[in-house]
């Protein structure tokens, strides 16, 4: 790709009209933009683009639509309009006049597009953010053209592929029958492509697999664009990366890329100031941990062992609440040692959590999880990690919950909540009746869920409704939503 | 015999296994055929010595290095590990995975709450069961589906057993398709606090699972009998517990408490209810469709240890490498042999060298089926490494 963006371009430089360069709504941004503009026009595309992409981020995250659905789209198009950016929406929507206003569209969104990647490609965590965003668009877009948009799409992008014969459908056709998920598939043409294109079928187990091969309909195409898309994009960042160096030695832009990128990584809870004695956990526990870290801990003292995932993630909030690694060991070891020999416990243990505090293996400072990682963990046989209002039976949460002795109404609301797949909602439930409030707090992490407690029992904030626990909320939850394909 | 393991002896024991009985010269054409294009050096091997020292970032460039390094470490454990940009040993932290085998673990500590005839590292003929299944099915998906052809299966050594795929696409394959993979095989899904860990929805039921029924169908009721799943009062309610419409799972309560405590009549006695109230009340059909099928899959698919499939560089123990603890040789077999396998049939370290071991005829037999397993395996793929290079060759040749 081309970064000397700001100065004269050394590439010739594309000529034709904006039809010629931009002949589709939808591109796969294989070329860089080699024309002239202002260091305003920059910052302005920068951030508009900014914007779309976190509205996407929030219609999944906060607001809990299902990503693609009907809800989730009119989300995406009316904060697109209230926001000002009808061009995007305009976009997302696909119209293929091509009329002046359409082309001036596609430039926008084709230099915003280049823009983002240098802001993002610094290190692997805005990759990730960034691609997941960036496919999620490339996909909604890709899904609401028709299919004459579609052919133009392919013969643009030179994707042919043959459909299978008749003869071969109908030898396989009872197995595409239960193994694809649209209906209709006699009337379907079928393609077949290797298995590794179509990852995100093969993973929800939504298409026929032969031989190394997934039969797919027209429809699932998406799902090899999507995939060329984004192994092409991650390569692009790797790429732009390593320049990273020349486009610095602009100071204007390094400001602009920078201040981007800073304004929306939010804490990471690795290094903490405050000091937590582990003789105050138990009662920690009850009063600000998240009920995710309150099960773990419980479950320690009860069986005094806790499977790797329990480990990690326990031992990582412990971290970030500020428990020192001498007493991190000494925590763990105390329990541990109930179960099983010190030197057991110093040969097979010690060492991770050594680890977790970068003091092993690649010392790495790690961060403390965030719910969304949390959120999708895996969680297995034995294991007692994860997100309780995701992977708890709903009898089992509300068991829990009464346990505790909390107030009915508010366990048969947060049980509601989780249900209906708003986790972290639910945990904002949880904190207001634990802690008798009514802040509706955005939790999307375990650290600031302790923080916020701990502030609110030392009397820091009173009610201080919403403002900040916004700001940190969206700001958090943007990074750490990854791209699940 | 298997019971006279002795920790201490393994010191003096192992530069002998490994000399005599270890396939060095097979092992070191199967890894780096699985290397290639890398050369053999850059795979990474770990030991594990006396006391749990571990040593990472291993590599040998041919046979001779390896048994010079065996003999020199004299390594408890074998690991295996990816293979990187250049030798792991130098640079490690900026060397980069290029390839590794698809890895699948299965390790039967994780069926401790289906299982009633042992508990965590414990073993036997009944719930070894569960591994024959469970490498029936990911046999089958691994060739049928995905067209995998070198597929290595290894003994753990106690209580599992390891799956390693070395077809040129699997090796490349990357985490995202890695975790693709993992996924799909996997079926089972929910920690301590999930009762129900198998949804499958009311669509069709997917190719693959209907063949993983087929498989299971065949051992379900022999492990039902084995097992006696839900013979007790608390099987039982663990069975209830599944049961997500209340009206049935109260009929089903009533009915099979009245019955004797015998996990097939009862299980009988569950289906019939099920048919009857789902033909009575079409509702139900919509919650519940294919409640037996996940009680079945529940109870017996196998259950893939993901991380390590999905991990790029997880270290895996070798075959024919000896666990420490059992003394066992972490033998091949072949999958369509996993039933008539028996534990007691694993040769150990012990029964093989020692020539007056009451097994040690039939152990050293078992030792050489072992071998000439690994060997057919490590030929096919040696061919198929040919054909793709030629293949790549003649592409090239072409432009």
């Amino acid at each position: 790709m081309d970064l000397n963006i700001k100065r004269k371009s050394t590439k010739t430089v594309i000529k034709g009209s904006l039809v010629e360069t931009y002949p589709h709504d939808l591109q796969m941004y294989k070329l860089p933009p080699t024309e002239e503009i202002s260091l305003q026009e920059f910052e302005t595309l920068a951030l508009e683009r900014l914007m779309l992409l976190r509205s996407l981020a929030t219609a999944t995250t906060l607001k809990g639509f299902r990503a693609f659905s009907d809800e989730w789209k009119e989300y995406v198009q009316n904060e697109l309009r209230n926001q000002g950016l009808k061009y995007y929406a305009k976009l997302c929507e696909y119209t293929k006049h091509g009329t002046d206003a359409d082309l001036q569209a596609r430039k926008k969104d084709h230099i915003a597009h280049f823009i983002l990647r240098l802001a993002y490609c610094r290190n692997e965590e805005l990759r990730r953010w960034f691609v997941a965003r960036e496919l999620e668009l490339f996909k909604m877009r890709f899904m609401t053209m028709n299919s004459e948009a579609v052919d133009a799409f392919f013969r643009l992008n030179n994707l042919s592929y043959t459909n299978i014969s008749d003869e071969e459908k109908s030898g396989i056709i009872s197995f595409l029958r239960e193994s694809t998920a649209h209906q209709n598939i006699e009337n379907m043409k079928f393609y077949k492509v290797k298995f590794y294109e179509v990852l995100d079928l093969v993973k929800f187990r939504k298409v026929f697999l032969s031989g190394g091969y997934a039969y797919i309909p027209h429809k699932d195409f998406v799902s090899v664009l999507s995939a060329q898309f984004r192994k092409h994009l991650r390569h692009s960042l790797a790429v732009a990366c390593h320049h990273l160096g020349e486009i610095e030695q602009d100071e204007r832009l390094v400001c602009l890329l920078k201040g981007l990128h800073q304004s929306y990584t939010g804490a990471d809870y690795a290094d903490t100031k405050a000091v937590v004695p582990i003789e105050s956990l138990d009662s920690l526990s009850v009063k600000s941990y998240p009920l995710c870290m309150r099960q773990l801990h419980e479950q320690l003292r009860l069986s005094h062992h806790l499977k790797h995932g329990g480990r990690l993630q326990y031992g990582l909030f412990l971290k970030g609440i500020g428990v020192t690694l001498e007493d991190s060991l000494r925590f763990w070891r105390e329990e541990f040692t109930k179960i099983m020999d010190l030197d057991n416990f110093e040969k097979q243990y010690s060492y991770y959590i050594r680890y977790n505090y970068g003091k092993e293996g690649s010392k790495r400072n790690y961060s403390p999880l965030s719910c969304l990682k949390i959120v999708n963990e895996t969680v297995g046989p034995g294991d007692c990690h994860g997100c309780p209002y995701r992977h708890c039976d709903v009898s089992n949460l509300k068991n829990k919950l009464q346990g505790y002795g909390m107030d009915p109404q508010a366990i048969s609301d947060i049980v509601d909540t989780a249900k209906k797949g708003h986790f972290q909602v639910a945990c904002s439930k949880y904190f207001d009746s634990v802690n008798n409030v009514d802040l509706g707090l955005g939790i999307n992490h375990p650290n600031q869920y302790f923080e916020e407690s701990q502030k609110l029992l030392k009397g820091e904030i009173k009610v201080i409704k919403k403002e900040k626990g916004n700001i940190k909320k969206e700001t958090i939850e943007d990074l750490e939503f990854d791209e699940d394909f | 015999m298997v019971g006279q393991y002795d920790e201490n002896l393994l010191p003096d024991m192992l530069p002998i296994y490994y000399t005599k009985y270890f396939p060095q010269n097979i092992f070191c054409r199967w890894l780096s055929c699985g290397s290639s294009p890398q050369p053999l050096s850059n795979r990474e091997l770990s030991f594990t010595l006396a006391d749990d020292v571990y040593l990472r970032y291993l590599s040998i460039c041919d046979q001779k290095e390896l048994q010079t390094l065996f003999q020199k470490k004299c390594p408890h454990k074998l690991d295996i590990g990816a293979v990187y940009n250049t030798k792991p040993s130098i640079a490690r932290h900026d060397s980069v995975v290029l390839a590794r085998e698809l890895v699948f673990d299965i390790d039967l500590t994780d069926y401790d709450e289906v299982r009633t005839c042992c508990k965590e590292a414990k073993v036997c003929e009944k719930c070894w069961k569960f591994m024959v299944i469970a490498c029936e099915i990911i046999d089958k998906a691994l060739k049928d589906d995905f067209g995998f052809q070198s597929i290595l299966w290894v003994f753990s050594g106690r209580r599992g057993i390891h799956c390693w795929v070395s077809d040129y696409e699997a090796r490349v394959l990357d985490s995202p398709g890695r975790g693709a993979v993992a996924d799909y095989l996997c079926l089972i899904m929910g920690g301590e606090n999930q009762s129900k860990k198998v949804n499958l929805g009311n669509d069709n039921l997917h190719t693959s699972i209907r063949r993983a029924l087929d498989v299971i169908d065949k051992y379900f009721e022999e492990i039902l009998q084995d097992q006696e799943f839900f013979a007790t009062a608390d099987g039982l309610k663990a069975l209830l517990k599944l049961i997500p419409d209340e009206t049935l799972r109260s009929q089903v309560e009533k009915k099979l408490e009245k019955l004797p405590e015998c996990s097939l009549e009862r299980w009988r006695q569950f289906t019939s209810l099920y048919d009857s109230y789902c033909r009575e009340n079409g509702f139900a059909i919509r919650k519940m469709k294919y409640l037996v099928e996940e009680i079945k899959i529940q109870y017996c698919y196998p259950r893939l240890d993901v991380n390590v499939t999905k991990g790029f560089n997880h270290l895996l123990k070798s075959p024919f490498s000896i666990h420490p603890k059992t003394g066992k040789v972490s033998i091949v077999f072949k999958p369509n042999n996993a039933r008539k396998m028996k534990l007691s049939d694993v040769p150990t370290i012990y029964s093989l060298l020692d020539d007056s071991s009451a097994y040690s005829v039939e152990h050293q037999n078992n030792m050489k089926t072992s071998v000439k397993n690994f060997q057919e395996v490590v030929f096919s793929l040696e061919k198929a490494e040919a054909m793709r290079r030629k293949n790549d060759a003649n592409i090239s040749l072409e432009f």
